[in-house]
């Protein structure tokens, strides 16, 4: 489901001064919209699409709204009724809630099944957020974040143009390498760092020769192993031809959609372009975190030092899948690698708890995503059935409980998340690194387009550290390669399976998840009584009748009346209700009547005509004298 | 609906009687239910008013008493009597179709093809029993006893009896009984019960078994003696207490109803059976002006095309004052 790119701000109701509307365009960051002042009776918010989309499914975080609403409609529209309700008034906090000010920033995830489907099938460039607050006065409200995604579609390229700036947090990062990709690729993210480092000679620091020299190693040797078996071998050279791999299947696919599983080994060019620079290792490591929620460069640094005083600390994860995959097996890892290419979303959890394991993962080298995206591996969950599980399920993703990353940290190892999926099922450990290893290429494949996408609007700083750790992880599960061919198959076949029934129980399970997680999320009514009907531009109506006053007289035969009233008015004309000075024209379809001789008395402007004269107008769409139609004693 | 009796005495008995004899003419002669409902608020809010009223323009200041029912009060006033009246007394028609609307069973559309048969009395009726569906021959055969109402005291006994069976037939159910004995009537027409139960929700299936369950339990009590019909959520039947000593009088038979209604809704259904009518409408009209829609499944926010949105969820009766931002009421202070 790619999100849908959000271009401007068109209005707003109101917006305060720090909490702008314009933070609900990045949806990279938690920055929230709230309304100017406290009590509004509701608040607003007009949001442009880049282009015309299917908004397919909604997810919103909300900022002290007790009820949200989203129309949809196009650039044309201008007047209100020209929304069109894609997501019915949906409840985000009781009026208990709103009285007490908790549970102000729930989120809900709105899928296909709970968005009216009439609207949903059609495109629109624009929507509407309306926010209401009637039970707590002296809270300003809004929302805290919006997203929209379009339907998805896997034949779909990706058509969306990247921009070469992309932002996270408070960095700006330029990303020039071509291959700016998934953080899920080591390979193409070492080169990535290795171009940005460059562009971006202040993101060097202190050079850490331990792993500057392995990673030249890893380069250089890297271009002369084609898939390597997983036989022992010496393990930096293996790191390498992962990376090379993995790069080259990936620019492949960006390419060609259909990617082909077995690795070709092409490094040259690549090879060349990014040969490793004693400065750029350490970049990462003493670069400061931009966000306060990652481990503070001064852990880190310490961490990975350590770590890689070991003897070949990179020998270790290699051996990991040629032996027998079995968990004993999972050797010391430095500890920020552990989780290397590991992109984790939270749900569920709470400060502090929430950070200091969110704390934990960054500092064993996984990657945060505040959302699901197609860039993310797994979704740490406290529950089933949060919206996020929900979404996850559905994609597809691994959902895990949180012991996985507390046992890992506490380990200091890297454990198989197979036993801490979280539905329970307990597989044997047997082969699951490799599997991780694998599912997250398929997964890669799959989403490449996307993915890319994705990755090019956030590479950060950050990421570099976690290329180039990746690459002992990834460098590990080199052999992977191999059973990728014959497991290949099942594992993408599971995954399309898992893909398919999940999308067949998504509408329920969505909606059970949402329900669970929020007591007001129990919509079964599906509001579809409204007809979706595309806007068409109203005609012009003529003004042949402009400034006319006209009052109808007697009775009319048929349905004359209503006919002359809707022509009349059509016509830009004036029907009195009732004799009057300022009636210019008595209409009447049965002669002179005596009264007309006093109404002319008192007005000598008058006329009085015949229906015929309205009748004529109409049909031949032109203002006519009224002469010929007058009614005469 | 049930078969509406008078309402309870007021100083302007005689307004609201000839008034609610005017609503009843109009829903099953005229079958016009706007009528019916502007005359039933008029009587109500003139039973309400604590002094006599002395003409039709004191009345008229009153919120449901309009020219129209402003000239009856003083027609009524003046002379004793109603012209309009005295014609649907006098009219066979409309005091034969009347009269046989008291029949449970039968409504205003059977009454007039009765009628239009020249069945006009309860002899007529028991002649053509056959012709009668069972609900009606249920109606006739107990006729008598389901005009009379319940006392306070026996709806009591009915009560406490049917939450403590309910009990032993599973701990979960909820049971409620609404209408006017849960306002605090005196007495009541009949006895309408309300259940839900925690498996139950508007997601799920259909599970008449759970209101199966019950009435079969009813049965093999004895409780309940007669059903008119049994839906999957809908059960109306005719129920009477046992006797508990010889020497006591026996107690009649009555109506009863049983909805099994899914526990999200179970409290916008406790709120609208609870009533009365009145008092719902007025109630609903609030909630529209506060931009909700309610009836007796949900209440929902309106959004700003009018569109109803998601059902809130309501886990009290309360909830619902609550988001209507309306002052609880007891059930005692809902008669309007």
């Amino acid at each position: 489901m790619p999100e849908i790119k959000l271009k401007h701000i068109v209005s707003c109701s109101t917006e305060d001064n720090t909490h702008k509307a314009d933070n609900l365009l990045s949806s990279d960051t938690y920055r929230k919209w709230k309304a100017a002042k406290p009590g509004e009776k509701q608040t607003s918010v007009i949001i442009q699409f880049e282009k015309e989309e299917q908004v397919y499914s909604i997810d919103i975080g909300n900022e002290g709204s007790a009820f949200i609403e989203v129309l949809v409609g196009h650039s044309t529209s201008v007047k209100d009724q020209d929304y069109e309700v894609l997501l019915v008034t949906s409840s985000f906090m009781s009026p208990m809630e709103s009285h007490n000010g908790t549970n102000t920033n729930r989120v809900r995830f709105f899928g296909p099944s709970l968005l009216v489907k009439a609207h949903a099938q059609e495109k629109w460039d624009r929507v509407k957020i309306v926010c209401s607050q009637p039970y707590n006065k002296s809270i300003a409200y809004g929302v805290a974040f919006v997203k929209f995604h379009s339907p998805p579609d896997k034949s779909d390229p990706p058509t969306t143009t990247t921009p070469k700036m992309t932002k996270l947090g408070q960095f700006r990062v330029k990303d020039e390498s071509p291959s700016a990709c998934p953080s899920l690729q080591p390979g193409s993210l070492f080169f990535n760092r290795e171009s940005t480092s460059k562009a971006s000679p202040a993101l060097k620091v202190s050079p850490q020769t331990e792993k500057l020299s392995y990673a030249a190693a890893a380069l250089q040797s890297g271009s002369g192993h084609s898939s390597a078996p997983p036989s022992s071998n010496s393990p930096p050279p293996q790191a390498p031809v992962k990376r090379k791999f993995e790069f080259s299947k990936e620019r492949r696919s960006a390419l060609a959609p259909p990617p082909t599983k077995k690795p070709s080994p092409m490094g040259s060019p690549e090879q060349g372009t990014t040969t490793p620079k004693p400065k750029a290792k350490p970049s990462t490591a003493s670069t400061p975190s931009p966000s306060t929620a990652k481990a503070s460069p001064a852990q880190k640094t310490p961490d990975t030092k350590k770590k890689e005083s070991l003897p070949k600390p990179e020998a270790k994860p290699r051996q990991k899948p040629s032996k027998a995959q079995s968990s004993s097996s999972e050797a010391p890892v430095p500890l920020n690698k552990i989780m290397e290419g590991v992109v984790f979303v939270l749900s569920g959890f709470q400060n502090p708890f929430r950070g200091d394991l969110r704390d934990k993962a960054l500092a064993m080298g996984a990657k945060y995503h505040s959302d699901w995206t197609p860039g993310a591996t797994h979704l740490i969950c406290a529950f089933s059935n949060t919206p996020k599980y929900s979404q996850v399920k559905s994609a597809g993703g691994i959902i895990v409980r949180k012991e996985w990353v507390l046992d890992c940290h506490k380990r200091k190892q890297k454990i198989s998340f197979k036993r801490y999926l979280m539905d329970g099922a307990e597989s044997s450990s047997e082969g699951s690194d490799v599997e991780e290893d694998e599912e997250s290429e398929e997964e890669k494949e799959r989403r490449t387009p996307q993915k890319r996408r994705e990755e090019e609007r956030q590479p950060t700083p950050r990421k570099t550290p976690i290329k180039k750790e990746e690459e002992d992880l990834y460098g590990g599960s080199t052999d992977a390669d191999e059973p990728e061919d014959e497991s290949g198959m099942d594992t993408e076949d599971e995954l399309k399976r898992v893909e398919s029934e999940s999308r067949q129980k998504k509408g329920e399970k969505e909606r059970k998840g949402v329900e669970e997680e929020d007591p007001f999320g129990g919509s079964t009514d599906e509001n579809t009584d409204a007809e979706a009907e595309a806007d068409e531009p109203i005609p012009e109506l003529p003004d042949f009748l402009t400034g006319k006053r006209f009052f109808l007289y007697g009775k009319f035969p048929n349905n004359d009346r209503r006919l002359l009233l809707r022509y009349i008015i059509a016509f830009n004309g004036e029907v009195e209700d009732y004799m009057s000075e300022k009636v210019q024209f008595v209409v009447t379809s049965e002669g002179w009547h005596d009264s007309f001789e006093d109404a002319l008395m008192e007005n000598g402007n008058l006329s009085f005509v015949k229906p015929t004269w309205i009748f004529a107008i109409n049909d031949r769409q032109k203002t006519l004298p009224y002469q010929p139609y007058t009614v005469v004693p | 609906m049930s078969k509406r009796k008078a309402p309870q005495e007021s100083p302007n008995e005689g307004i609201t009687d000839f008034l609610t004899e005017l609503a009843n003419y109009e829903r099953n002669v005229n079958r016009a239910i706007h009528k019916y409902n502007a005359y039933r608020k008029a009587a109500s809010v003139i039973s309400k008013y604590p002094q006599k009223i002395k003409n039709g323009e004191e009345a008229k200041k009153l919120d449901g008493v309009g020219k129209e029912i402003a000239k009856k009060i003083d027609e009524f006033l003046q002379t004793g009597t109603l012209k309009k009246l005295e014609k649907i007394r006098n009219d066979d028609t409309s005091s034969s179709i009347n009269f046989l609307t008291r029949v449970t069973g039968i409504g205003p559309a059977a009454a007039r093809k009765f009628f239009d048969e020249g069945v006009k009395t309860l002899e007529d009726l028991k002649k053509i029993e056959h012709k009668l569906n069972h609900h009606q021959q249920i109606g006739l055969k107990y006729f008598e006893e389901f005009e009379k109402r319940i006392p306070r005291s026996e709806m009591t006994k009915m009560e406490t009896l049917i939450l403590q069976e309910l009990e032993l037939v599973d701990t979960e159910y909820i049971g409620t009984i609404c209408g006017s004995y849960r306002r605090g009537a005196e007495s009541s027409g009949d006895i309408d019960i309300l259940l839900t139960h925690p498996n139950y929700t508007s997601v799920d299936e259909k599970q008449p078994k759970l209101l199966h369950a019950v009435v079969e339990h009813f049965e093999s009590i004895g409780f309940i003696t007669d059903t008119l019909s049994k839906g999957d959520t809908k059960y109306m039947g005719v129920c009477q207490l046992q006797q508990n000593d010889e020497g006591e009088e026996e107690y009649l038979h009555r109506r009863i109803d049983i909805r099994l209604i899914p526990k999200d809704q179970y409290y916008c259904g406790v709120l609208y059976f609870t009533g009365s009518d009145i008092f719902n409408k007025n109630m609903r009209t609030h909630a529209l002006e506060k931009g909700f829609t309610l009836n007796e499944y949900t209440i929902r926010p309106v959004g700003v095309t009018g569109m109803a949105g998601e059902p809130l969820m309501v886990d009290s009766e309360k909830d619902i004052f609550d988001y209507i931002q309306w002052k609880y009421r007891e059930p005692k202070e809902r008669s309007e």
